[in-house]
């Protein structure tokens, strides 16, 4: 009983802890006296939460020392997937780990190793860390399906993509694909208040979800086809001159192409890809750009359309532009990467990966701008612009999916080890068969983790991770802002867990890596060393620790129209409505409709058979992803999956609010519980994320069934696709909405098959083409840049620097001063003679001999002889 | 007693068989000794002999009544905290019970055989005193045993002051029956049966007599039950009340239907009024079984039928709950 | 006088189920047990003109409570301040309150030890609230969504709300008198 714990008891600390159940990291207090946490609640003075919790953080107590949570290292015995184990200590299994992907490496090659991960719930800059120093670029997230895509292709546009929006002084925001109401509570009771201040809220959903209920406008477009809607919107805008003129002359470029790119994007022509209204097209357009300043928040939906993806990102970044939108009062704001503290980008040691193995990464040669190739183009730029970058973790790495698929082909070459952690991958990633098979086969499999998952249970070696309460954590929202909260740990981890931070810093000494690479010993000390330079702003603190208990968070005033000192963040210093960077990549430079992964108007044939359209992936409370399904407290809400559909479609295929049924795709068939509810279309069917059901244990030397803990029975994930021909190629996703599929009820007989499906092509299962032959949604463009000026004889024209080039001396051409500029040294050459311009007398220097000569004559001066060149240009400086 | 873990409040039953068994046997009991002790007025100390069986029958009805009580409501060390404090109706039926169970008890010690009694022999005046008291309280505790349910402001079915009514009804009917088994099987004196107006067998005369009166009594009672059951259901199938009206429907025409014609209605009530008319070993031993089944099915049908009003949403809530038997739930051990 | 009663803001409810969870590891409930269920009909209407709210329930801390009236053990109780509550040492599990609020806010569970079980309910974590906090539903609903305090103290928030706007409040025809207050919510988008 909650009265036999006095929270005021003397002895009785209060640890400023944070939830760690998903990203919003809200603040937590927590009464702690011997070691023992009593009490958690929400913090009333976290700028977050407000002391608000909802069910995930409720439960910290419950997850902290669940019954079912690894407590110590365990190694396999017996047979991979026979979930047989032995405990180890610690040292020895990191020792183990380390000794065995070391001869990995010596007989593979680094790149043979790769990393899955979740989505925070780690400090993944350690993880980076260990790897680029390991060699390996295979690092990988859920990133391509959260935001990460839109984040790339919304900073080549734009130079920043605004995480960040100023809600305070907005009169309208467009919730696309996003539902904090089952989502991002803290984030909800803001829409709540500024929607009752007056601001307006437009809702993208094809259903209606908590947030489309609490709205002014609701859009129920066709799942996937959110692309339609952003070119419609700027065709509107365009065509009813919407856009803010000023912003437009002077900050972007390209205009004039989107005006004649975006002609025939009509909402009339919208409207059969959208099954929207025209009229509610243009009312939504007219909402956004006449209420400026006007927002449109994050959101994940446009990562995860699968191909039509990118186009749908790129019009969202034009649409902020075309409003004027972009780091103005009220607006979307770009405040670039922190300039204060050390970002986690500063920690990761992207240096230490070497170019050629840099050249490696599994999928960087198909899905460009959320991999090296994109990243380079990007942190260049950011560097430039503000001397830091955006992370790598995240936004540059592996192709998940291709690095699964080459784990079962062996192509581009065989993937021998992957470590997972913080993450399920069965349930994450897309595929789940192919997944599923791909875990079972890898060589070697370490997973670093709070349960006994799918993905663990195949493993050599389940590592026991430290979770909430357990560390210290900082959310600064993977390095995309400039802020900072801090939170402690409460107590230290129970029994042998470990923080991820500590399993990688031991598994890189381990390998052999120096110690002075890796000075934090504990997670305190490596936040120490992050916070550290907000002395200089005032939070004085001797610790991370007091930093927390003094301070808790950094916020940096808000400063607008940062793009006023140095432009923005793109090659070109402007908002590039027509992207350099996308198309340099071989991308359409400006936004192309390409329909979503399955349609019914470019696959009749399919939508024959699976007439239906499927959309998965929306969050929906009390589950983040696929976590919290074993604590009873929090399943007990929800126990059983449902899907949504239209009491008329239900009416029509016989289906009752309840019954069992069948939701099938070309990849396979998962089965939920019927929800029977007007909230979509009678066209459209809403699976439920995440499912699976970790109470179904297997009993030591019971046999491990074909799909553990009925993994793939309800698990969403068997229907989304990941053929390359249905990922984006811009930035990799896959498809989890928009996808045709037929849903009919369970039969008693029936029983889950649990056939292995692709990689190859998903709608004929089996490995029917090896993954480098796989071909794209859409081949790459061409870039072939031509110069818009002619190139002075003997130079050569560059298409990648887009520079004439003196290839001997390593010189370019400057086409406005017609002077040769050394790269590096930024000395300027004359274009004829070679020499090198002298500023301290204004004469010309042959490096060679050291001779000077007049700029005017060229001739010699102090009577050397003369060099015989025509002067013809005027010196630029 | 422990329940099934079940949390959906809807569909959940609080009290259950051992509640009806009670509701039935308070009923069977209270009537028994409010009629044993009318009669005993009525006709004088001498007809006590004929129904002092049935009086000790009656205080055991409430004595079983009152064990499945505490086992069902209390635990027995706390029950005793019943009659300590309180305003509740569970309070006043607990204190009539008691009461009339000691009333009842005392006046059947007057007709035990006379080498068997003590010291109160002569006191006669208490036999007299029991005998009212003993068919007030029987009586209250017979109006108690709907008023108890009647009470409950959230049960659809339940809240309505027709309810007493027909519970009454129908504990004089069981009753009356109960007494007409027991009729003149408690051995009379010898000496006071020759005291008595002289006729030969008198005794056996007047107990005859008796069951008679009390067949023609009970064939009024179940005619009147009848009548008020139909009007109960039916008013409740008339009612605004959803819940109310969808019970209602459940007996006339849903699941219960079989149980409400044919039980109750054909089989407990219908027929004993029949076999009474006829007379004779229909009378004697078909009707009693009947209507006492009727009586106690009556108690199960509405002690069942304990829905609460229902607010908008909660059914949608509560279906979707697990229903306790859910592999999670048991998987692990949960602190709480 | 202090009279506490709740208001729930369906306006800015989202049935996100936080509350539910919350006052069940706040108050280290057995899993059967939920004193703050969030019910609703789900979405409802005509695709696309739909809409959809939630009712917060808890006990309503009625100003004449049924539930205290049947208790025979004196268990059940009504303090000064309106807070109802069950003194579980007292309680034998009759279930006579469980039976007479029409709410359904009371229950015993069935994870308790046989004989040792007693009837639970919310109430409004007094031990909270006298030493000056809110109710745990309450602090932790991140919608703001409950509002809790003094209907006796003119300037309290419950007291401007429950006064100051057309509130309802969930069979006030059986007699109860409850003290939690709902602001209704039209649910859909504007029209």
């Amino acid at each position: 009983m909650a009265d036999t714990i006095d929270i005021h008891a003397e002895g009785v600390e209060v640890k400023k802890s944070c939830c760690y159940f998903c990203h919003q990291n809200c603040g937590v207090l927590a009464y702690v006296k011997d070691g023992k946490v009593l009490k958690i609640e929400g913090d009333p003075t976290h700028p977050t939460n407000q002391g608000g919790l909802c069910c995930r953080g409720n439960i910290a107590l419950l997850h902290l020392d669940h019954p079912a949570r690894i407590n110590h290292p365990l190694r396999r015995v017996g047979a991979k997937g026979e979930n047989k184990w032995e405990k180890i200590p610690w040292e020895q299994a990191i020792s183990e780990i380390a000794e065995r992907l070391n001869a990995i490496k010596a007989e593979s090659g680094a790149e043979a190793v790769a990393g899955a991960a979740g989505t925070l719930r780690t400090d993944d800059w350690s993880r980076r860390r260990f790897f680029n120093m390991f060699g390996t670029p295979n690092v990988f997230h859920n990133a391509l399906l959260c935001w990460i895509p839109t984040f790339m292709v919304e900073t080549a546009v734009s130079g920043w993509s605004p995480f960040e929006t100023d809600l305070g002084d907005s009169r309208c925001v467009i919730l696309w694909g996003f539902n904090p109401g089952a989502s991002a509570m803290p984030g909800m009771r803001g829409y709540s208040d500024l929607r009752k201040a007056g601001m307006k809220i437009i809702v993208v959903d094809p259903r209606y979800s908590e947030t489309a209920a609490h709205s002014d406008l609701w859009l129920p477009l066709r799942p996937g086809s959110d692309t339609a809607l952003a070119l419609a919107m700027i065709n509107v805008i365009i065509m009813e001159s919407l856009y803010d003129e000023e912003f437009v002359n002077n900050w972007c470029v390209g205009f004039d192409e989107l005006w004649d790119h975006v002609m025939e994007y009509t909402p009339e022509w919208a409207s059969e890809h959208t099954w929207l209204e025209p009229e509610l097209i243009r009312e939504c357009a007219r909402m956004y750009a006449k209420n400026t300043p006007s927002n449109i928040q994050w959101g994940c939906t446009a990562d995860q359309l699968g191909k039509t993806s990118g186009a749908g990102m790129h019009a969202r970044a034009i649409l902020r532009a075309l409003t004027g939108n972009l780091d103005r009062p009220g607006g979307d704001l770009m405040p670039g990467p922190s300039h204060t503290y050390v970002t986690d980008e500063e920690l990761e040691a992207n240096d230490w990966l070497p170019e050629e193995q840099k050249a490696k990464q599994i999928g960087a040669n198909k899905f460009k701008m959320t991999s090296w190739p994109g990243y380079q183009m990007i942190a260049d730029t950011a560097r430039e612009t503000w001397g830091k970058a955006p992370t790598a973790e995240w936004m540059c790495e592996a192709h998940g999916p291709s690095v699964f698929k080459a784990i079962l082909t062996g192509d581009p070459y065989q993937i021998r080890a992957l470590i997972v952690s913080a993450t399920n991958p069965v349930n994450s990633y897309g595929d789940s068969k192919m997944t599923l098979e791909a875990l079972k086969k890898v060589e070697f499999l370490v997973t670093c983790e709070y349960w006994m998952t799918p993905a663990a249970i195949y493993s050599d070696y389940v590592m026991p991770i430290a979770g909430a309460l357990e560390r210290p954590i900082v959310h600064n929202n993977y390095g995309v802002t400039d802020h900072l909260i801090a939170s402690q740990r409460a107590i230290q981890p129970l029994y042998e867990r470990h923080t991820d931070y500590n399993f990688w810093r031991d598994l890189a000494l381990a390998t052999g890596q120096d110690v002075d690479q890796w000075p934090w010993e504990t997670l305190e000390d490596a936040f120490y060393y992050v916070t550290y330079p907000l002395n200089e702003q005032g939070y004085v603190h001797g610790s991370y620790d007091e930093f927390v208990e003094k301070y808790r968070f950094f916020y940096p005033p808000v400063h607008y129209y940062g793009y006023g000192r140095n432009g923005f963040c793109t090659p070109s210093r402007r908002v590039e409505l027509k992207s350099s960077i996308l198309e340099e990549l071989g991308y359409p430079a400006l936004p192309t409709w390409i329909g979503p992964a399955e349609n019914e108007i470019d696959d009749p044939d399919v939508a024959k058979e699976y007439p239906l359209v499927l959309t998965t992936g929306g969050g929906f409370m009390p589950y983040h992803h696929s976590e919290q399904f074993n604590i009873q407290s929090v399943r007990f809400l929800r126990h059983e999956p449902y899907f949504t559909i239209n009491p008329e479609k239900a009416d029509e295929l016989g289906i009752k609010d309840g019954d069992w049924c069948w939701i099938e795709t070309r990849r396979g068939r998962i089965r939920q519980r019927a929800n029977v509810e007007p909230s979509v279309d009678k066209r459209v069917i809403y699976a439920q994320r995440g499912w699976w059901y970790p109470e179904r244990q297997i009993a030591p030397g019971a046999v491990v069934p074909d799909e553990p803990f009925g993994c793939l029975e309800s698990n969403v994930n068997v229907l989304s696709s990941v053929d390359d021909e249905h990922c984006d190629p811009i930035g990799g996703s896959w498809a989890n909405r928009g996808l045709l599929c037929k849903v009919y009820k369970v039969d008693y007989w029936d029983e889950v098959e649990t056939q292995f499906s692709i990689p190859g092509s998903s709608s004929e299962p089996g490995i029917t083409v090896p993954p480098s032959k796989q071909k794209l949604a859409y081949e790459p463009i061409p870039y072939d840049p031509k110069p818009d000026f002619e190139v002075p004889e003997g130079l050569t024209w560059d298409k990648k620097t887009k520079y004439a080039w003196d290839l001997e001396l390593g010189l370019y051409y400057d086409k406005d001063s017609g002077w040769l500029i050394h790269p590096e040294t930024q000395v300027y050459y004359d274009l004829y003679t070679k020499y090198a311009y002298d500023p301290t007398d204004n004469t010309l220097v042959d490096e060679a001999t050291g001779v000077h000569y007049d700029m005017e004559t060229r001739q010699p001066i102090g009577g050397v002889a003369p060099v015989s060149a025509p002067a013809t240009t005027e010196g630029g400086e | 007693m422990s329940h099934k873990m079940d949390s959906n409040k809807l569909e959940k039953h609080y009290w259950i068989w051992p509640i009806a068994i009670y509701l039935f046997l308070g009923g069977l009991g209270g009537g028994t000794l409010f009629v044993a002790g009318m009669f005993d007025i009525l006709y004088g100390p001498e007809a006590g002999y004929i129904t002092a069986l049935a009086v000790l029958a009656g205080v055991a009805c409430l004595g079983f009544g009152s064990f499945l009580l505490v086992f069902e409501l209390g635990q027995p060390l706390v029950f005793l905290r019943v009659f300590l404090s309180g305003t509740a109706i569970l309070k006043y039926g607990a204190c009539l019970l008691i009461l009339a169970m000691g009333f009842g008890f005392v006046n059947f010690l007057y007709y035990l055989p006379a080498e068997w009694q003590l010291f109160y022999y002569s006191w006669t005046w208490i036999r007299d005193l029991c005998c009212w008291l003993m068919a007030i309280c029987g009586l209250g505790v017979m109006v108690y045993t709907g008023v108890f349910l009647a009470s409950m402001k959230a049960k659809a079915f339940w809240n309505t002051p027709a309810l007493p009514v027909l519970f009454t009804v129908s504990a004089l009917s069981t009753a009356t029956v109960l007494l007409a088994i027991l009729a003149g099987v408690w051995p009379m004196p010898a000496d006071f049966t020759v005291q008595l107006a002289g006729a030969a067998h008198a005794a056996e005369f007047d107990a005859h007599k008796l069951v008679e009166e009390l067949h023609f009594i009970d064939s009024i009672l179940v005619i009147a039950e009848v009548i008020v059951l139909l009007v109960y259901v039916l008013m409740m199938r008339a009612a605004g009340n959803i819940t109310a009206r969808t019970i209602a429907i459940k007996w006339l025409q849903g699941a219960w239907a079989p149980l409400f014609w044919g039980g109750m209605i054909c089989l407990g009530l219908v027929i004993p009024f029949f076999c009474y008319r006829l007379g004779g070993a229909g009378a004697e031993f078909i009707a009693p079984v009947l209507v006492l089944a009727a009586g106690l099915l009556l108690r199960f049908m509405v002690v069942f039928s304990d829905q609460r009003h229902e607010i908008a949403g909660e059914r949608r809530f509560y279906n979707r709950l697990p229903k306790g038997d859910e592999a999670f739930l048991h998987e692990w051990k949960a602190p709480y | 006088m202090t009279r506490y009663a709740m208001v729930m803001d369906q306006r800015r409810c989202i049935g996100c189920q936080s509350c539910t969870v919350a006052c069940r590891t706040w108050n280290e409930l057995p899993l059967d047990i939920l004193y703050n269920p969030v019910v609703g009909e789900g979405v409802v209407g005509e695709f696309p003109h739909v809409h959809q709210t939630f009712t917060p329930l808890i006990c309503m801390h009625c100003d004449n409570p049924p539930c205290t009236i049947c208790c025979p053990c004196k268990a059940s109780q009504q303090d000064e301040d309106g807070i109802v509550w069950v003194e579980s040492e007292k309680c034998m599990a009759c279930k006579a309150c469980v039976n007479s609020c029409p709410y359904g806010a009371r229950d015993v569970s069935a994870l308790d030890a046989p004989l040792h079980s007693y009837v639970r309910k919310c109430n409004f974590c007094k031990d909270r609230v006298r030493e000056g906090e809110l109710p745990y539903c309450v602090a932790t609903c991140h919608q703001k969504a409950r509002i809790f305090g003094d209907l006796d103290d003119p300037n309290s928030d419950v007291s401007k709300l429950v006064n100051g706007l057309n509130t309802n409040r969930i069979f006030p025809e059986l007699g109860t008198d409850p003290q939690v207050y709902y602001i209704p919510d039209l649910g859909g988008v504007k029209l």
